[in-house]
């Protein structure tokens, strides 16, 4: 697999304030990766500094397979988080012009607008100015605009968080095609977005890289097994909860077994470290205190516990 | 730098003025100055005959102007008015874009900054160029009609100089509108650079022969017929042209620095 983009230690600072705080990593060509975070992480900051909007404080951005003195812009296809446009031009001028502004001849860039806003579902609208557009057309004329020369990458810019469930399933949809004909970075704060498309997330976490790598990879290595337990509102049972919460930091053969206790009213959450030895203790405890529970689950935690925890802390 | 993506952005520009008549009505406006000063000189004794409070019987004299000074009365009103209502045209040329985001579209594709630039610059250059010899032209003709004719030549000298001191002053639009957020700002920056240049050449004229705005006197001068080609007149082209390419070169820098608004 070859290696399309290097980021190495990216700095953007605005004023004393740094938004990024020394991000590294890099893009394997064929794959989608996600830039993940919450609100504020700097996924924005980051892609504008790789599409060369922004200038970093520091660090290196390195694409590989740029001929010399070619310029990386060919190489990219850019969609903002909220694009905007020449409202006076229609969608399909507005193709058009973006692909001639990409050296495509004017014979090309007319073919490629056509097909590409039939394949974003604005062919009907494609005459209609843009300034009428709803904002999910936008984002879908924006989609249409980045793709116009083939580029070998495509950054964007949280493409679905504007858009609403019907709207959402149908880029996801077209992104999913899309990633198998060239290599895709977006960001999101969405986990279950980057689930369905990626092959690798970066969680990002005020401007600094919480974890990276391979989903699958993830998944494994930060695999807990966990028990859920919840318990009937009767107050012996939920006093018991707490007595065992208290019990478990103390207790040598419990404290063995299980490794954190999460309490929420009736829900008693354990991640344990063995889960055979963990079963035994919990259920003779129950047992023995006759404790009135309703719902006892053994698995495994999600990718969505993970993200909370990477990121809530 | 590709010629070919530079006219597609020119191309650009021109379908935008089209679209916001921006081709129409300034061209319109000017052609209105333009055929306005001759006929408020032609009519103005019946004008000040009909506005009354003349005692009875009394003779108004006035000189009949020359067809030169007819046309060098207007090209003092596109001085005023015509300047003012260019720089309101394009005073967001680049701050517009840059502010709205459709800017950060267009940069990131393999464009050169040069070439953004330039193409804003060209869409100015044809608007200015274009209005100002239709509007002149329209005054060259009343006054030929209502007073008398003016030689091709001395027409066509004032309007290349009048209209270089034009293109100083859109390109400090240009220069302003890439350096600051507001249009306003850059809009009311290059004319007050156009008033303070003005001032200085009207107050100390010796000093002020290589300024731009000398130009303007040498546009009076050469339809007046009475021009000859001091040293002063080779300086001032020279400076403006010299400035208005440090104007182009700067506002592409600039938006090197920084393609896009943080
Ligand atoms: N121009 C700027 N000047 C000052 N601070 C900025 C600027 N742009 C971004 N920041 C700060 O940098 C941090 C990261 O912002 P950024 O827009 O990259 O976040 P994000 O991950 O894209 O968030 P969101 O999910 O809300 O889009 C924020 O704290 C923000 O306030
Ligand atoms: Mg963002």
């Amino acid at each position: 697999m070859k290696e399309l983009l290097q980021v190495n230690g990216l700095v953007k600072a605005f004023g004393q304030a740094q938004a990024v705080k020394g991000i590294s990593f890099h893009i394997q060509e064929g794959r989608c990766t996600a830039l993940l975070g919450p609100n504020g992480a700097g996924k924005t900051t980051t892609i504008r500094m790789l599409t060369g909007l922004l200038k970093p404080t520091a660090g290196s951005i390195q694409f590989h397979g740029l001929r010399a003195g070619e310029d990386r812009r060919s190489l990219l296809g850019y969609l903002p988080q909220s694009p905007a446009f020449h409202n006076w031009m229609s969608g399909m001028e507005y193709v058009v012009y973006a692909g001639r502004l990409c050296g495509l001849s004017p014979a090309e860039a007319k073919q490629r607008a056509k097909e590409l806003l039939e394949r974003v579902g604005l062919a009907e609208a494609a005459k209609r100015r843009i300034g009428g557009y709803s904002g999910g057309m936008k984002q879908r004329l924006g989609l249409a605009q980045a793709l116009v020369h083939r580029p070998k990458l495509l950054v964007m810019d949280e493409p679905v968080s504007a858009l609403d469930p019907i709207g959402r399933r149908e880029v996801l949809g077209l992104l999913k095609e899309l990633k198998s004909e060239t290599t895709v970075l977006f960001s999101t704060h969405v986990l279950h977005d980057a689930e369905e498309l990626c092959d690798d997330v970066i969680i990002i976490r005020s401007g600094q890289v919480a974890l990276q790598g391979a989903l699958p990879q993830i998944r494994s290595e930060h695999r807990r097994p966990i028990i859920e337990l919840k318990l009937e509102e009767h107050a012996p049972s939920l006093e018991w909860a707490a007595g065992f919460e208290q019990r478990t930091s103390a207790d040598e053969r419990l404290s063995a077994t299980i490794e954190e206790i999460e309490r929420q009213g009736t829900m008693l959450r354990l991640t344990v470290k063995d889960m055979d030895k963990a079963r035994q203790a919990l259920t003779e405890e129950l047992a023995k205190e006759k404790v009135r529970f309703s719902r006892l689950e053994a698995g495994y935690s999600s990718l969505e516990d993970l993200f909370m925890k990477v990121v809530g802390e | 730098m590709s010629a070919v993506k530079l006219m597609t952005l020119v191309r650009k520009e021109w379908l935008e003025q089209l679209r916001s008549f921006k081709l129409i009505w300034i061209p319109l406006v000017f052609a209105l100055l333009g055929i306005m000063q001759p006929l408020t000189n032609y009519y103005m004794p019946v004008i000040i005959e009909k506005a009354g409070n003349m005692p009875e019987g009394a003779v108004i004299e006035m000189p009949v102007p020359s067809g030169a000074e007819v046309l060098a009365g207007t090209l003092s009103q596109f001085g005023m008015i015509g300047l003012l209502i260019l720089a309101l045209a394009f005073m967001g040329a680049v701050s517009g874009d840059r502010n709205s985001g459709a800017a950060s579209l267009v940069l990131v594709k393999p464009v050169s900054f040069l070439s953004f630039i330039l193409s804003k610059w060209l869409g100015m250059m044809t608007l200015l160029w274009g209005a100002l010899l239709i509007g002149y032209a329209a005054s060259w003709y009343y006054t030929w009609l209502l007073f008398e004719t003016v030689d091709f030549a001395p027409f066509l000298l004032s309007y290349v100089l009048y209209g270089l001191w034009f293109t100083f002053i859109l390109t400090a639009v240009l220069l302003f509108s890439t350096l600051l957020r507001s249009a306003a700002g850059a809009a009311f920056s290059a004319l007050g650079l156009a008033l303070l240049l003005t001032a200085l050449s009207g107050i100390a004229p010796k000093y002020m022969g290589w300024s731009p705005s000398s130009l303007t006197g040498f546009a009076y001068e050469a339809v007046q017929g009475g021009f000859d080609a001091s040293a002063s007149f080779g300086w001032s082209i020279g400076v403006t042209i010299l400035l208005i390419a440090a104007g182009i070169a700067g506002s592409s820098a600039l938006l090197r620095r920084q393609p896009a608004l943080d």
